[in-house]
């Protein structure tokens, strides 16, 4: 596993204290998990993510990832309804590991309050709460 | 049937198997999970997945798979390329790591068996592993070769209540005269210790009920008088419900921690080691 400095952590997002991120595209809300937690999991074999028109109530599990040394649950960061799902990752759960903040994007949401996002982790604040 | 054996640096484990394999002059499709096997693991999972075991520390590793069956960890996946199903009911995927190595279940299998379970015993020591043995009482035949030829480190033997009670815990017939020798001989192996899980007990009714406090001083009891002694490791551990596969034992309330105070106190009246486990 990596150090601290050894990850990513990119401005624009927003960051949750499990390990997911948010960014919002206009009304929606895209959400993955962040380097540190796919640098914690190692090579992903497996995620199980919900479907489209699913409905989650913010910290709500969404989701699982897998991989040989361990399995995580994901917890998502804003209330809202599924509008869509990463479908790539069903053949390559990898770009997960590879891409966490770009093509390893997991769920896009509908945010039933947008303003939940005001109570998220800045970069500098997530990245102090993993000291 | 080809044989593909998923592995992963470093892992000593996946070497003793390899070398298992070798010596039979068996093919097999080595692939290493943290290597160029990586994705064929990350497609064999998908398809397999409710399959797979996982511990607590992940995938258990050697991995064995040769289109019918999935065997994970030494001792399972040795004792299916010995026997193939054969051993089964003897071997179960383990959880201890490093040195030791267990998930051997003496009583567990076909006694017909015997000599193949103790070439897997021999080849497991051989490559420096320390076995934890684990007995329920029968196949004490093989238990006294097993002592005789020095290879197990650890014996945990549980014993599930009066004898009398056996067959309403476990369901299963035990001949009591060899419940009473696996008793005798477990003291003798290096490091042992007996245990006893407050299991429910079906009555004749068909409810369930948990075993009492003087059910289990009276197990304790009857290890004393076998053994001759009152210093013997002895756990109490509670039941867990949610385990079960009988549905009239999965709707059982467990039992709380505190109210296993009881059972220790009446069975340290035979067993003055007694002590309470962890589920």
């Amino acid at each position: 596993m990596k150090d601290l400095d050894e990850l990513y952590f990119p401005d624009g997002i927003l960051y949750y204290q499990e390990h997911t991120w948010a960014k919002r595209e206009g009304d929606l809300v895209r959400v993955g998990i962040t380097d540190f937690a796919q640098d914690q999991l190692g090579d992903i074999v497996f995620i199980e993510l919900p479907v489209s028109d699913d409905e989650f109530s913010r910290d709500d599990e969404f989701g699982i990832a897998e991989s040989a040394k361990t399995a995580s649950q994901l917890f998502i960061p804003i209330g809202g309804r599924i509008q869509a799902v990463n479908e790539e990752l069903e053949g390559s759960p990898g770009l997960v590991n590879a891409e966490p903040y770009g093509a390893g994007w997991l769920v896009l949401v509908k945010p039933y309050d947008l303003t939940e996002l005001n109570s998220l982790l800045s970069r500098d604040d997530y990245i102090a709460s993993l000291k | 049937m080809s044989i593909t054996l998923f592995t992963s640096t470093g892992c000593i484990r996946c070497k003793i198997v390899k070398r298992f394999l070798g010596e039979r002059g068996l093919a097999y499709a080595e692939k290493d999970i943290k290597a160029e096997g990586k994705e064929d693991f990350q497609k064999f999972y998908v398809a397999h997945r409710k399959s797979i075991y996982r511990g607590q520390e992940g995938v258990e590793f050697p991995l064995l798979f040769d289109g019918v069956a999935i065997r994970q960890g030494l001792a399972a996946v040795t004792a299916y390329i010995l026997a193939g199903k054969g051993l089964d009911g003897f071997v179960s995927v383990g959880t201890l790591h490093q040195e030791w190595v267990d998930g051997l279940l003496v009583s567990g299998g076909d006694p017909s068996r015997a000599e193949e379970f103790m070439e897997l015993l021999r080849y497991l020591k051989g490559n420096n592993m320390k076995i934890r043995l684990d007995t329920k009482g029968k196949n004490s035949h093989i238990l006294s070769r097993i002592l005789d030829e020095g290879l197990a480190a650890l014996v945990v033997m549980e014993v599930p209540g009066p004898g009398a009670l056996y067959r309403r815990i476990t369901g299963e017939e035990v001949d009591p005269s060899d419940l009473a020798r696996s008793i005798a001989l477990t003291p003798k192996f290096p490091q042992y210790q007996f245990q006893i899980t407050v299991a429910p007990v079906i009555e004749a009714d068909g409810t369930a009920r948990y075993l009492t406090p003087g059910e289990v001083a009276e197990t304790a009891r009857q290890i004393l008088e076998i053994t001759g002694s009152k210093k013997h490791p002895y756990l109490i551990r509670p039941f867990k419900p949610e385990s079960a596969d009988d549905p009239r034992l999965k709707g059982l309330d467990p039992m709380a921690v505190q109210a296993l105070y009881s059972y220790r106190t009446a069975a340290r009246e035979y067993q003055v080691l007694a002590d309470l486990g962890k589920e």
